[in-house]
């Protein structure tokens, strides 16, 4: 048996990289970030709320999205980062208007692609992440 | 990336009180009706109140999901309060006759006008 040297992919105690593209400067902060989006209307489109949880089986993210159908929410997982894009329509007097909304993760590798399952209820839309199965953290017995 | 979503992490600020917080709205009338749209994500059928109390309108919603205790967060930008929101209707509304419709997390309130208010067109003779 050889004991290899070991690789950068293999780290202990390493956090899942959801990484920057999440990051909001008033993450943490959600009056502060309502207040802001009260006086300076967004004019961007990545304005998704988003929240990230994680349980030993799954990562689970979850967008707020009043007022969104079913059908006018897309999710697409593209080079292991996934992103949720929605359209919205708005009344603005007699005209409609219509705005997207967007945001995208990048799933760390521990992430089951094909066991990802999404649902909207009450104008939050919760996406499931499973976890693979072999790169959960396992106990080892001493023999 | 250690943020914890607990309801003191999010200070009161303008228009929240204690642990509520106020809703996005709009609000938009013709001769007939007001149209007040109040954003709700989160909030279900059952966990909503809506009560005219004199001339205050007030709009309260529970979120319905508590996240489980087993969830660590690992960031946070959706609120754990609930809303609440209070509009003084300072045009006579017929009380009898307010509808309310939610969907998709969005509540939509119609106060009709009584006929006193409604504007009237005179026909000149």
């Amino acid at each position: 048996m050889k004991i290899a040297r070991c690789t950068p992919a293999f780290q202990f105690g390493r956090t899942p990289d959801f990484g920057p593209r999440l990051r909001h400067p008033l993450a943490g902060f959600p009056a502060m970030a309502q207040l802001f989006e009260d006086f300076l209307p967004a004019t961007n489109s990545s304005n998704l709320v988003t929240d990230l949880h994680e349980d030993t089986d799954h990562f689970h993210a979850r967008f707020e999205l009043p007022g969104v159908k079913k059908d006018a929410v897309k999710i697409e997982l593209h080079e292991r980062v996934l992103t949720v894009t929605a359209e919205r329509v708005v009344k603005a007097g007699e005209k409609e208007l219509s705005r997207t909304f967007t945001r995208s993760l990048a799933l760390p590798e521990i992430v089951q692609e094909d066991g990802i399952t999404a649902k909207l209820e009450d104008g939050i839309l919760s996406v499931t992440l499973p976890k693979q199965e072999s790169r959960k953290p396992k106990v080892i017995s001493v023999n | 990336m250690n943020t914890t979503c607990t309801a003191n992490s999010c200070a009161p600020f303008v228009g929240v009180t204690e642990s509520l917080r106020k809703p996005r709205y709009s609000v938009a009338n013709d001769n007939e009706a007001f149209e007040i749209e109040v954003e709700l994500p989160g909030v279900s059928k059952s966990g909503l109140s809506i009560d005219l109390e004199d001339d205050i309108l007030s709009v309260r919603g529970q979120l319905s999901a508590r996240l489980p205790d087993s969830w660590k967060p690992l960031h946070c930008e959706l609120s754990t309060l609930d809303y609440q929101l209070r509009l003084r209707v300072t045009t006579p509304v017929d009380a009898e006759k307010i509808e309310a419709k939610l969907e998709e997390g969005i509540l939509k309130v119609t106060l009709p006008l009584k006929a006193a208010a409604q504007a009237r067109r005179i026909e000149v003779a």
